[in-house]
């Protein structure tokens, strides 16, 4: 099988869109897609999209399992505290691996 | 060989690219100090970094940049890498240096190039052999 095709399916994802989530804080090791400055922060559930394989795996030909992605919304100023406009939202993608859910 | 004048600068580009500050560290091991983070940071994760203003231009790919492209897209197509591993390779695993100093295609040339030796779909002399071939083929012409 080549490497890039895969015959597995995903279980369903656990979060739904407005979901508060934090992502989490781990270890930087060889390679990520998780940027470092959206580690430990809590952010809202903007979209469900699909299922793949997560890059840690993909990247070393691991032959793991598919997770969903989500993209996450984040304040500009839970980011930055010295972002100067209260409104603005930075958006990035993330496999299910790396959040963790907030309570109400 | 190589004129001396050329070694002596390629030398002192090298050493342009040191960390002008070479400060022993004092690794403390039980609690992981933020130099053990900063050091483990992949370097392709830029966002939130300072960096000086660039001009924005508009601007065709070269030739080589698109012979570039196709060539690790079949290589994909053939099974031999990922799209993911493909950016693991050119992105982190070449380090900041190279990083950070060579073009966007540059870094997905060294990439394929590493991954096909690293693969031992080719040796490293067949590869040196045949880079230092089309470069004399070239300078004949």
């Amino acid at each position: 099988m080549k490497a890039n095709e895969t015959t597995k399916k995903a279980a369903a994802g656990r979060f739904k869109v407005g979901d508060r989530v934090k992502v989490k804080d781990m270890p930087n090791m060889f390679y990520t897609r998780t940027q470092n400055y959206v580690r430990g922060a809590v952010g809202t559930i903007a979209a469900c999209t699909y299922q793949d394989l997560i890059p840690e795996d993909e990247a070393f030909n691991f032959d793991g399992k598919l997770e969903q992605y989500y993209i996450v919304r984040f304040r500009q100023k839970d980011l930055w505290e010295e972002y100067p406009f209260d409104n603005d939202t930075l958006q990035t993608e993330t496999p299910e691996h790396w959040l963790e859910p907030v309570g109400k | 060989m190589a004129p001396r004048p050329e070694l002596h600068q390629q030398y002192d580009i090298i050493a342009s690219f040191q960390p002008a500050l070479h400060a022993p560290q004092t690794w403390n091991y039980e609690n992981a100090p933020p130099l053990f983070r900063a050091y483990m940071h992949p370097p392709h994760d830029v966002g939130g970094q300072p960096d000086v203003p660039i001009r924005y231009e508009e601007k065709e790919e070269e030739q080589w940049e698109l012979n570039t492209y196709v060539t690790c897209e079949v290589l994909g197509w053939k099974g031999l890498w990922n799209a993911e591993e493909r950016r693991r390779r050119a992105d982190n695993d070449l380090g900041y240096t190279l990083y950070m100093g060579m073009p966007y295609y540059g870094r997905w040339i060294w990439a394929a190039a590493r991954m096909l030796v690293d693969k031992k779909h080719i040796s490293l002399n067949e590869l040196l052999d045949k880079i230092a071939e089309v470069k004399a083929r070239h300078e004949g012409k």
